[in-house]
């Protein structure tokens, strides 16, 4: 296996190593990084910042706080990944991960209710920013609809239980796969399936009287 | 196909990975059953909106800010590995030296050391003075006042101890 990483290391001296990179596999960039190619590093990043932080905010409901749990498991992945098995995809390892993390940090909000007090307020300040993710061109009251919804369907995310959504987040947002989700979950695949049935329905009640 | 059996077979159906008898018999339950109807289709609405969700994106500063821990973190392991090396070179300094004296003192207990000698005590005797006079020869005493040729006494005074008249007198005296 050293010998393929340093193959690979002395394949990605020639020009244009970031286009390289980015034809690679996730596999194939974790042996270049284990290679000796720090470049490699910045690709995994690349690859996965914006997927994990969505995973992140969407289960902690808290971004500035999502931010850092994402660079917390990006050190994570630098410091361990000599020890990632890589029969396995890297995808579901920084999940696991990052899944982890999210828990940590509802468990420690669930002791410290100041830091859920500091959430709730971050949150309702949010309220006074202007408008980001509209069209500026639909109607005012358009806008008011759409954003209603949206903070609906964030608050509905946001009611299920937390092992409800972690499976509900993992299958609707990142579309994972339920032999995946029990990886990373360390559940068994009659748990995922059974979690995630329920989970679908509560949100759809939740969220039900807001569609009509 | 009754309620409980879409029910139990909707995660599949929505996810479509039913086998085609399943599904064919899902789709015309639906048709039949106006509740599943339904909640399918709520199901289905709820979790469009929840997928449309806008994505967010990282902080400008994200990437900066993750390389300054990066660096944070090679430059603590950097120290980590030294302050490993040096805690390795002083434990095998300490290892060597303890197996060292160990060495020197079982060699040392091994040595052959020579017996105590034991010597009788020591005893200072003074040695008495004579205490008996010894008379003087007699041909000494007859030739002096015969005025015999002196030689012969000379001779004989040679040969005699000396012998001091005081310790004569003092032991006369006790």
């Amino acid at each position: 296996m050293a010998n393929i990483a340093r193959k690979h290391a002395v394949q990605l001296q020639g020009a244009n190593v970031r286009e390289q990179l980015k034809a690679m596999d996730d596999s194939a960039v974790v042996t270049a990084f284990l290679g000796g190619e720090e470049r490699a590093f910045s690709e995994l990043v690349e690859r996965y910042q914006t997927r994990l932080l969505n995973f992140i905010y969407r289960t902690i409901g808290d971004r500035e706080k999502a931010e850092d749990l994402v660079q917390e498991v990006f050190i994570r992945v630098y410091r361990h990944l000599h020890r990632f098995d890589r029969s396995k995809k890297f995808s579901t390892w920084a999940y696991t991960i990052a899944s982890n993390l999210a828990k940590n940090e509802l468990r420690n909000r669930s002791r410290n209710p100041l830091v859920l007090f500091q959430t709730v307020q971050k949150n309702w300040q949010d309220d006074d920013r202007p408008l980001q993710f509209e069209d500026t061109n639909s109607r005012p009251d358009d806008m008011y609809r759409k954003r209603h919804l949206r903070e609906i369907v964030e608050e509905s995310v946001a009611k299920l239980p937390e092992h409800h959504r972690n499976v509900f987040i993992l299958r609707e947002l990142e579309g994972k796969s339920y032999e995946e989700i029990a990886e990373i979950t360390d559940c068994n695949l009659g748990t995922v399936k059974s979690r995630l049935n329920r989970a679908r329905n509560s949100f759809a009640e939740i969220v039900a009287p807001y569609m009509e | 196909m009754d309620c409980r059996d879409f029910r139990e077979n909707h995660l599949a159906f929505v996810d479509d990975t039913l086998a085609g008898i399943e599904l064919v018999g899902m789709q015309m339950h639906l048709t039949e059953c106006e509740s599943c109807s339904r909640q399918d289709a709520i199901v289905r609405r709820s979790l469009m909106l929840f997928r449309n969700l806008p994505t967010i994106e990282p902080s400008p500063d994200f990437s900066a800010r993750l390389q300054q821990r990066l660096d944070d973190v090679k430059l603590a392991d950097a120290t980590a590995t030294q302050s490993g090396r040096a805690r390795k070179l002083a434990t095998s300094v300490i290892a060597t030296s303890v197996v060292m004296l160990g060495y020197i003192g079982v060699s040392l207990r091994e040595v052959d050391y020579p017996q105590d000698i034991t010597l009788p005590p020591v005893v200072a005797l003074a040695s008495e003075a004579d205490a008996t006079i010894a008379a003087p020869a007699p041909e000494m005493v007859a030739s002096v006042p015969a005025g015999l040729p002196i030689w012969t006494a000379a001779l004989f005074a040679e040969q005699t101890p000396i012998h001091f008249a005081s310790i004569d007198l003092t032991s006369t005296a006790r």
